[in-house]
């Protein structure tokens, strides 16, 4: 696992989401509120709100958070990982 | 991150316990041995396979991604509240990543209990757990060259994706 840079935050994409972006890993600013979060992926990937986020669940250093209730306050820091979780499918 | 191309093996484990992720085949009889037990009367094994269709669709392969720490912690929770409401004396669940031929093992759990009865419940239960929460992903590519990432949730058809780079 790459350290994020000086000042950035490390983001993960899995399945859908990586497609979506067609990278599974990316540096992106920090801090950055959480509930600014999809906006800024929406600028940087037009339509992957609709198409991969809205289906999407989220982590912060591996716990879950709930970008629409939370996000109000809570801040990604530098450092932390960031990951989006599509619906999974093991088995 | 940790690449599904790098991991060869990795688990937690606990008393009891264990779960684990690995690029290489599955063994049932180790994960049996995992969960043998002198006080144990019955042994149940899940084994998953890939199947060579969805749909009408023709799958030439499959392919598993994961999120290893969360996918493992994830399991781990699931192994430890399966085994406390079963009474279980052992379980244990891993999982392969990487491409999967047809036909073959993606998922193994193994679970002991005194009785069988439990032994089976459980043994279902944490497969469904499994494929509800665990931070693995499922692409299956069809021959044609036409790939999708499966999504267990609703069990449709997952979205198209072109190929990736």
């Amino acid at each position: 696992m790459s350290a994020a840079q000086v000042g950035h935050f490390n983001i993960l994409y899995f399945a859908s989401a990586s497609s979506y972006t067609m990278t599974n890993a990316e540096s992106l600013p920090a801090p950055l509120p959480l509930s600014k979060l999809f906006g800024l992926l929406e600028e940087r990937y037009k339509g992957i709100k609709q198409n991969v986020l809205e289906s999407s669940l989220v982590t912060v250093n591996l716990t879950y958070v709930d970008v629409e209730g939370d996000g109000e306050d809570m801040v990604i820091k530098e450092g932390d990982e960031v990951a989006i979780i599509p619906p999974v499918s093991s088995g | 991150m940790t690449t599904t191309q790098d991991l060869d093996l990795q688990h937690l484990s606990e008393e009891g316990i264990y779960v684990a992720l690995t690029s290489d085949h599955l063994n049932a009889q180790s994960i049996i041995d995992r969960v043998r037990s002198p006080s144990a009367g019955a042994i149940v094994l899940f084994a998953g396979t890939t199947r060579d269709t969805f749909d009408n669709f023709t799958v030439s392969h499959l392919s598993y991604q994961a999120y290893v720490p969360l996918a493992l912690r994830t399991m781990l929770s699931i192994a430890q509240s399966i085994k406390t409401k079963h009474g279980l004396k052992g379980i244990a669940m891993i999982h392969r990543l990487g491409t999967v031929p047809i036909g073959e093992e993606s998922i193994l759990i193994a679970v002991s209990s005194p009785h069988r009865q439990a032994a089976w419940r459980a043994g279902e239960e944490a497969l469904e757990e499994c494929k509800e929460k665990v931070e693995v992903w499922k692409r299956e590519e069809f021959v044609g060259g036409e790939g999708v990432w499966r999504a267990n949730r609703d069990g449709k058809k997952g979205e198209r994706v072109d190929e990736e780079k």
